[in-house]
């Protein structure tokens, strides 16, 4: 038998472990909607939902959190954690909103500003967790209150309504029925997704999460690949911040701040372990649209906003735990 | 001469250093700055920062973090008002109030503590996610119970734990002691004795230098840890009855993004994750960087707005300049 015949065979197990593992994920959400339906239904209306709008709308809302998402996870593959990207998106979309509706610069260009200052808000995290050495939940922590602080200054308070149309279609337009949200969410899965498991790069991100001395010592450039990852969470932080924008036409300070709770939650709950190396994109998806239609239940059974982080932080403990339970069986 | 020039930089606490700047900076803009009446003010405001900054010192020294505290701080206050409130209003004595209130309070501090703990002792979870998560829950909660809004609350023999003594007493010099310093002071002795004195506190900083290594030596590692994020929850609780002592009031949001300070203040007075290095007395000079540089911003005018995006940027700026101080003494021995 040959090396990888063995290789294989000794993996098998754990293959399908993985497989169960990501299969119980699509159970758990197809369970949510299955409760969601019977206790959203009523005489009057009937299946609320089940309706397509509905379901549409639940899509929609788990897009940004997917887009935050995927930043995250290739973060945390890497053994990194980015807890700005409230913060980041708040700043950028602050930014964009002052340009388009205060100055009148064309959109193309405030999107391309705002985008741009999410990779360098990012690049700051990165080279403060590895060239000055701070560990990276406090480098982000730290960012995270003071990009906030600049959202705040940028704004003076304000709340700013109204963009021009051409923006506005990023987060309100559809292309074939479909919401561009889900278009620009998909397309970034999708690269994404093709990043982090068939190239080089990908790889890298997998291996400096593993154990960063052995991919040091195989010759990976490991600030350089964190520095990256950091890049890539605050880029996509600003961009899912202008779809966010884009679809409610309204911008303030405190935008993003209500996303790096789910964000963590998702992320965790969708088998990206907290020890690094493992990083598993679809577990995010499939658990961003668990918390999407978890939300959306609260939101027709009028479950005050409240509460509804009081869930999301249960979610976030009971996710890590059963993680960290299944690992231990495994 | 140059090289005892360099050996005194780096004797002295970087935190020294930047405290030393911001004064002569505010002092130069404002002569009004460098008064007595100033910095009683600056003690009174950054009492109850301190209390929450020894509970995330003592965190940060075994290792962990906890990013929970600022809703600790925010609850315990929360419940120790309301349950003030409702037994003033079924007629108990305002002292009797305050007692049960006080007791509530720190009841609260010490369920939240023992659930992050028993996540990460029993649990074995990353501490920043799961007090994270106890973040979450903890903010709702207070949001809940309090309704969304501030809970005012009239009880004299309340109020004078959060004042200066002279709003209640007649007497010389009174007007520079205030209650919340006392409390800090006596805190931070407990802490000091709890930590360089008990074996509880030499757990904590052996467990910081090398958790297994703790272990093996016999140390029962999993309570320690427990008891660590219960001991950080009940003086965050503290902190939070001081303040709406102070304040009189508790509100429902008033401890989001304190233990950012919290956390920051320990690590400008040089405590690090790295092999339980630094202490509580270092975090006394972490918590006077935070605090003159805030009372300093207001007392030279620069406008509201722009305050906390300016703080942020001194504080980080001040982490990478501790950062690189303890890097260049390191690289001296």
């Amino acid at each position: 038998m040959s090396l990888a015949h063995v290789t294989a065979k000794r993996l098998a197990p754990a293959l399908e472990r993985q497989w169960l593992l990501g299969a119980a994920r699509f159970i758990v959400l197809i369970c949510v909607c299955v409760v969601m339906t019977v206790l959203t239904r009523s005489d009057e209306y009937g299946l609320v939902f089940l309706n397509l709008n509905n379901l549409l709308n639940i899509v929609r809302n788990a897009s940004i959190l997917i887009i935050i998402g995927v930043g995250q996870t290739i973060t945390l593959t890497a053994k990194d954690v980015d807890l700005s990207v409230g913060s980041v998106l708040s700043l950028t979309s602050v930014v964009a909103a002052i340009m388009l509706n205060r100055y009148g610069i064309p959109f193309p260009v405030a999107i391309f500003t705002a985008l741009l200052i999410g990779a360098l808000l990012g690049l700051i995290n990165g080279l403060l967790i590895t060239q000055v050495g701070l560990p990276p939940f406090i480098a982000t922590y730290g960012t995270l209150w003071v990009l906030f602080g600049f959202a705040y200054l940028i704004l003076q308070g304000a709340v700013i309504y109204g963009f021009p149309a051409g923006f506005r279609v990023i987060g309100n337009g559809t292309l074939l029925g479909i919401p561009m949200p889900i278009i620009v969410m998909a397309a970034v899965f999708g690269l994404g997704y093709f990043l982090l498991y068939h190239t080089t790069l990908g790889r890298r991100f997998f291996a400096t999460g593993a154990n960063i001395e052995t991919a040091r010592m195989s010759g990976i450039k490991v600030e350089r690949v964190i520095v990256l990852a950091y890049v890539i969470s605050g880029f996509l932080s600003a961009l899912a911040g202008l779809v966010l924008i884009a679809f409610t036409n309204g911008a303030e300070a405190r935008i993003g701040d209500r996303y790096l709770l789910p964000v963590m939650a998702i992320v965790v709950m969708g088998g990206t372990s907290l020890a690094g190396g493992q990083g598993n994109l679809l577990g995010t998806l499939v658990a961003a649209l668990i918390m999407a239609v978890i939300h959306n239940g609260m939101n027709i059974l009028a479950v005050p906003a409240i509460w509804q982080s009081l869930v999301v932080g249960l979610l976030i403990i009971a996710s890590v735990l059963a993680d960290q339970w299944l690992r231990r069986r495994a | 001469m140059r090289t005892n020039g360099a050996a005194l930089l780096l004797r002295v606490p970087s935190a020294a250093w930047v405290i030393l700047l911001m004064m002569t900076v505010f002092t130069a803009i404002n002569s009004r700055y460098l008064t007595l009446d100033n910095l009683v003010n600056i003690v009174l405001q950054n009492a109850v920062l301190l209390i929450l900054s020894l509970g995330a010192t003592l965190v940060i020294l075994s290792e962990g973090i906890d990013l929970s505290l600022g809703s600790v701080l925010t609850l315990s206050g929360v419940t120790c008002v309301l349950a003030m409130k409702s037994l003033m209003a079924s007629g108990a004595s305002n002292g009797l109030a305050m007692a049960a209130g006080v007791l509530v309070g720190l009841l609260t501090g010490t369920l939240m503590g023992l659930v992050t703990g028993a996540l990460v002792s029993l649990g074995n979870m990353p501490s920043f996610i799961a007090s994270l998560g106890m973040m979450g829950v903890g903010g709702a909660l207070a949001l809940v119970l309090a309704d969304s809004t501030a809970i005012y609350i009239d009880n004299p023999v309340f109020s004078f734990i959060g004042e200066r003594l002279d709003k209640s007493i007649d007497g010389p010099l009174l007007q520079y002691l205030s209650m919340p310093a006392f409390i800090a002071a006596a805190v931070f002795g407990v802490v000091w004795v709890i930590l360089y004195h008990t074996p509880f506190g030499r757990y904590i900083i052996a467990i910081g230098g090398n958790e297994s290594g703790a272990r093996l030596s016999g140390i029962n590692t999993v309570s320690a840890k427990w008891m660590i994020y219960v001991a950080a929850a009940v003086l965050a609780s503290i902190s939070g009855i001081t303040l709406a002592a102070r304040l009189e009031a508790a509100d429902s949001i008033v401890g989001v993004g304190w233990e950012f300070d919290a956390i920051a203040a320990s690590i400008l007075g040089g405590t690090s994750f790295a092999k339980g290095k630094g202490g509580i007395g270092g975090t006394v000079l972490g918590v006077l960087v935070i605090g003159v540089t805030r009372n300093g911003l207001n007392v030279i005018g620069v406008p509201s707005l722009w305050q906390p995006a300016l703080t942020g940027t001194i504080i980080i700026l001040a982490i990478v300049f501790e950062i690189i101080h303890s890097r260049w003494k390191e690289g001296r021995r």
